[in-house]
Formats: structure tokens, sequence, C-alpha cells
């Protein structure tokens, strides 16, 4: 794959103002991210430069009141790495976007730091908990949920609080490297359980490649 | 109303009925009789619950109802073709009197039961060979001045019965206003003393500062001035009729910090629960302290699941922040480097 060349996105949000912040973001970014198409309707993810570019940053409202998890779902059933962007903190809807195979979900309080970091690991295939998810992941309650262990509960909830893996690594009394490592390895667990989809898929294979999960975990 | 009915039903039968059941001449005089006699003790087991102002039972009803019709079909068969609906027949009308005693409550099945009553005599009356148009004439009057009148007492019944309802429900409604109102004075006066508790921590910084006791350049005074702001702001707040209180009074809490320039990110996980606001209050309270005393930058998030509220501040403040656990909420609080942590936890069901 082409992946010597710079890394490539497209942003899907109904704001023009929000698509040029998120481009600047992108584009200053370290490693810089290239936005090869933009534009206010998820046609420009599927067509012209849109249609092959690593990563959708794709925003959940899109001039309507209704959540686009439709064309989410379409996206992720076509192998495409999405980062949603979202005006909602809102846990529900943040876990039925994970659910249908979104990568990541942020919430647009959340800053540049985090997308960069969410649109770097999706144009790898890997997953990113920012903290308004992990806060989401924590407060799950459904039950079809993972069973995750004591420590792994412990770092969502401190990583929420805090929003900085160092201060979680000082309080649990491990690496931010460690901290890093459970988060992935949680979204490794939700994505082995609920329905499938192909960047789930691609989600674990890369994982057992990291190291992450063993084949016999499957 | 049953009352009248039921007096009205004795005195139709026997001052009415009784004569022609004595002095006319019937083809077969016993099953007359019998029936003169049923509709009298249906009347005397109605007048057990009547007269007690109790409603019939339904298993009366349903069972006095049929046997009702069946004694007026016996009656009306007793009688001569040729004198039906004449004065020989004297059940027609009278039965009327029982079915309207026994169903004033249920006007539809009244009203079927009625016309079942017309179609049968109407049957028995065509039966005997179809009559002279004066004798057609005469019973179709009784029958209609017999059934208008009973229509007539159904309809004022309803009436009657609707009216006294919504008298009841105005009463009602106006007893609900009256409690109310009184409860909204007592809520207010209470509130008046909550405040002035609660005002109590700002009264003498204010003085304080009024007098030059207090200088606004201290920094010690400046701590006092935000924690007291920030209280305000959270009391303004617990008053708000909003659909989620506890991140309303956190959010409030937030503004606050963040006019005094405190940039602060704030996230809420989870759906709204029911929090008293005793607890509200002792979750607020730790978050005030830590808010206030934030130099530069704080995150506060609210974490809730079905069973369980935790709500976090990771701050930049100086280390001298005292709180403590009440009974329901739990606070833990440490220091970590520059930065100050501290959750305040509370269950839902304790254990």
């Amino acid at each position: 794959m082409a992946q010597e060349a710079r890394l490539s996105a497209v942003i899907v949000d109904d704001h023009p103002a929000v698509r040029a912040g998120v481009a600047q973001w992108l584009v200053t970014g370290v490693p810089p991210i290239e936005v090869v198409a933009s534009g206010g309707d998820v046609r420009v993810a599927w067509t012209g430069d849109g249609a092959t570019a690593d990563v959708v940053v794709l925003d959940l409202h899109l001039g309507g009141p209704t959540p686009a998890l439709g064309e989410l779902r379409r996206l992720t059933e076509a192998g495409r790495q999405v980062v949603v962007y979202s005006m909602r903190a809102d846990s529900a809807i943040a876990l039925q976007c994970l659910e249908l195979g979104a990568l990541s979900y942020l919430t647009k309080a959340e800053g540049a730091e985090h997308l960069i970091e969410a649109a770097v690991a999706a144009a790898s295939g890997r997953a990113y908990t920012p903290p308004a998810l992990a806060g989401a992941l924590a407060g799950d309650r459904s039950t079809g949920r993972p069973t995750l262990s004591a420590r792994e509960t412990e770092v969502l909830v401190e990583w929420f609080q805090s929003e900085s893996k160092d201060f979680v690594g000082q309080r649990l009394g491990i690496s931010p490297r460690t901290v890093s490592t459970h988060l992935e390895h949680i979204r490794v667990k939700y994505a082995m359980s609920g329905r499938e989809a192909p960047t789930k898929a691609a989600l674990l294979a890369r994982a057992i490649q990291d190291g992450l999960v063993q084949l016999d975990d499957l | 109303m049953r009352i009248i009915l039921v007096c009205a039903a004795v005195l139709l039968q026997f001052g009415l009925g009784l004569r022609p059941l004595l002095t006319h001449g019937y083809p077969s005089r016993w099953p007359a009789v019998a029936a003169f006699v049923v509709l009298a003790c249906v009347t005397a087991a109605c007048c057990g619950w009547v007269l007690r102002r109790r409603p019939l039972p339904v298993a009366l009803v349903a069972a006095a109802t049929p046997v009702v019709l069946a004694a007026s079909f016996c009656a009306t068969a007793a009688v001569a073709p040729d004198q039906r609906f004449q004065a020989p027949d004297w059940s027609f009308g009278l039965v009327g009197w029982h079915l309207l005693v026994l169903l004033l409550d249920r006007a539809r099945v009244l009203v079927a039961v009625l016309a079942t009553h017309l179609v049968a005599s109407t049957g028995l009356f065509l039966a005997a060979g179809v009559p002279e148009r004066a004798a057609f004439g005469a019973a179709g009057a009784a029958a209609f001045g017999a059934l208008a009148v009973q229509l007539a007492v159904l309809l004022i019944t309803r009436v009657l019965h609707r009216q006294s309802h919504e008298a009841t429900t105005e009463a009602e409604e106006r007893d609900r206003l009256a409690t109310r109102m009184l409860a909204a004075h007592q809520w207010e006066r209470d509130r008046h003393s909550v405040f002035a508790g609660q005002l109590g921590a700002t009264l003498p910084l204010l003085a304080g500062l009024a007098d030059g006791a207090l200088d606004p350049r201290d920094a010690g005074t400046q701590r006092r001035c935000a924690l007291a702001a920030t209280q305000l702001r959270r009391l303004f707040a617990e008053n708000d009729e909003v659909p989620d209180p506890l991140v309303h009074e956190v959010a409030a809490c937030v503004d606050a910090a963040e006019r005094r320039g405190v940039d602060v990110s704030f996230a809420v996980s989870g759906a709204a629960l029911p929090v008293p606001s005793q607890v509200r209050r002792e979750l607020t309270g730790p978050v005030i302290t830590a808010l206030s005393a934030a130099r530069g930058r704080a995150r506060v998030s609210v974490l809730r699941t079905d069973e369980e509220v935790r709500i976090a501040v990771v701050a930049d403040a100086c280390a001298d922040v005292v709180t403590a656990s009440t009974g329901r909420v739990v606070v833990e609080c440490g220091v970590h480097g520059e930065h100050l942590r501290l959750e305040a936890r509370w269950r839902k069901r304790p254990g």
C-alpha cells in the first residue's frame, strides 16, 4: 500500500468553519495528514479523492436532528476507517457508533490533540479512545457489553476524569504506555462483542499483529 | 333516584296491575299470577340494596334482568290476543320500571333490553294475526306512552348524574389548588431560611470588604470570594426547574470558575438519574472547594451509572483543601505533583 505517502483524510461536516478548523489541525499535526476532500454531505467520502482517503472524519449531525448512523454503517461496511466527530456527548450514541464499527468517537469539546491521535490511529486500522468515550465505556451497563477487568475499568474512569495518561499512570502506578495498552485492549474486547463489521475484524487482525491479543483469546 | 323508581314500580304493580289480574278473565290465569309474584320478588330483592343506598350487585342484575323479561313474556302470553297493550295487559308498562331499577347505571344495556322487550311484545301481538287499524293504533299509543316516560326518566337521571360528577370534580380541583398554594407558601418560607443559612459565609466576607478589614488584593481574600461566588451560583442553580439538576448545578460551578479565568474542561457520561437535593449539595460541595482553589486549569467530570454517581475534579491547585466525607457521599482527595484530585462518590443503595 502507499503508506509511505502522506496519510489522507476526508472531512464530512455541515459547518464550513468546522471543516476549515479540522483541516487546519490535521494538516499542521504530527504526522501531518492531507485533507483530500471535504464537504457538508457524506457523498464526498464516496466520490473523487474522498473515496480513497485513509480516514473519514464524520460529523454525526449533518444538518438534521437525526444522527447519520445509516451513513456510518454504510462506510464501515465498505471497510472505511471512520472517526466520528460529534456535537453531542451522548454516551448511548457513542456506544452505538462503536457497535457500528467506528474506530473512534470524539466530542467537539475535545480538541486537536485527540482528533489527530484518533485520525492517525484510524489510518492504520487502530482504535483510539478519547476521554469522553472512556467515560461512556466506563458507564456502559448494556447487556451485551464485554467483561472488563477491575484494572481496565479503573483505567477508563481515571482517563475520563483526568484527560492525562501521565496522571493516570501516576495514580495507578503504571507507565503511560501501559495506560494506552489497557485502552486498546478494552477496544479489542468491544470489537469482539456485538455485531460484525469489517473495520472490527481489521481492528482484531491489527491487535493480533501488534501482540495485544493472542489467537487463543478469540 | 333508585328509591323513587322502586316506589314507582311497587305502586304501579299493586295499584294498576293487581286489579286487572284479579278482575279480568284470562285464558290461563296461573302464568300471569306467577309473573306477578316473580316481579314482586325482584322488587323486594332490589329493595335490600336500594334502601341501604348501595349499588346493585352485578350478579343480581345479570340474574334478575332475564327473569323480569321472561315474567313479562309469560304475563303477556297469558292475556287474550285481542286485549294486548290494553288494560288487562298490565305487565307491558310495568316491566319497564323494573328494568329501570335494575339497569339505571347501564344506559346502553337498558335501552337494548327495553327494545328487546318491545320487540317481543310486538311479536306476540302480531303473531295472533294482523289486527285492525284502530287496535293497532291504540296498541302503538300505549307502547309509546309507557316507553317515552321511561326513556325520559333515564335521560333525566343521566343529566343529573353528569352534573353531580362535574360538581365533584370541580370541588376536588379547588381543594387540590388550595393544598398546592399552602405547600408553595411553606416551600417559600423554607427557602428563605435555607438561603439565610447558606449565605452565612458570604455576609461576613461582604461586611469585611465593606469595612476595609479585608484586603481585596490579598490572595486569601480572593480565594474566599471565589468560593463564595461559586457557592452562590450553585445555590441559585439549585432552584431552577431543569431535567438534569445535578449536571445543571455542576455546570453552574464550572461557569463561576470560568468567569474567574480558569480553563475548565467539563464532561458528562451516562444518563440523568434522580439524586436527592441534599445529596446533590454534598456532591457539589467538594467540586466548589476544588474549583475555587484552581489556578488556571481544571477538569470536571460527572460519571453516572444506574447505581452510582462519581464527580471528579482534577485541578492545578494548591494543596490546602479540606473536605470531609459525609454519611452518604464519600470524598477522596489527593495531591499528585502539581495537581489536586478530588472525587465525590454517591452510591444509590448503600452496600
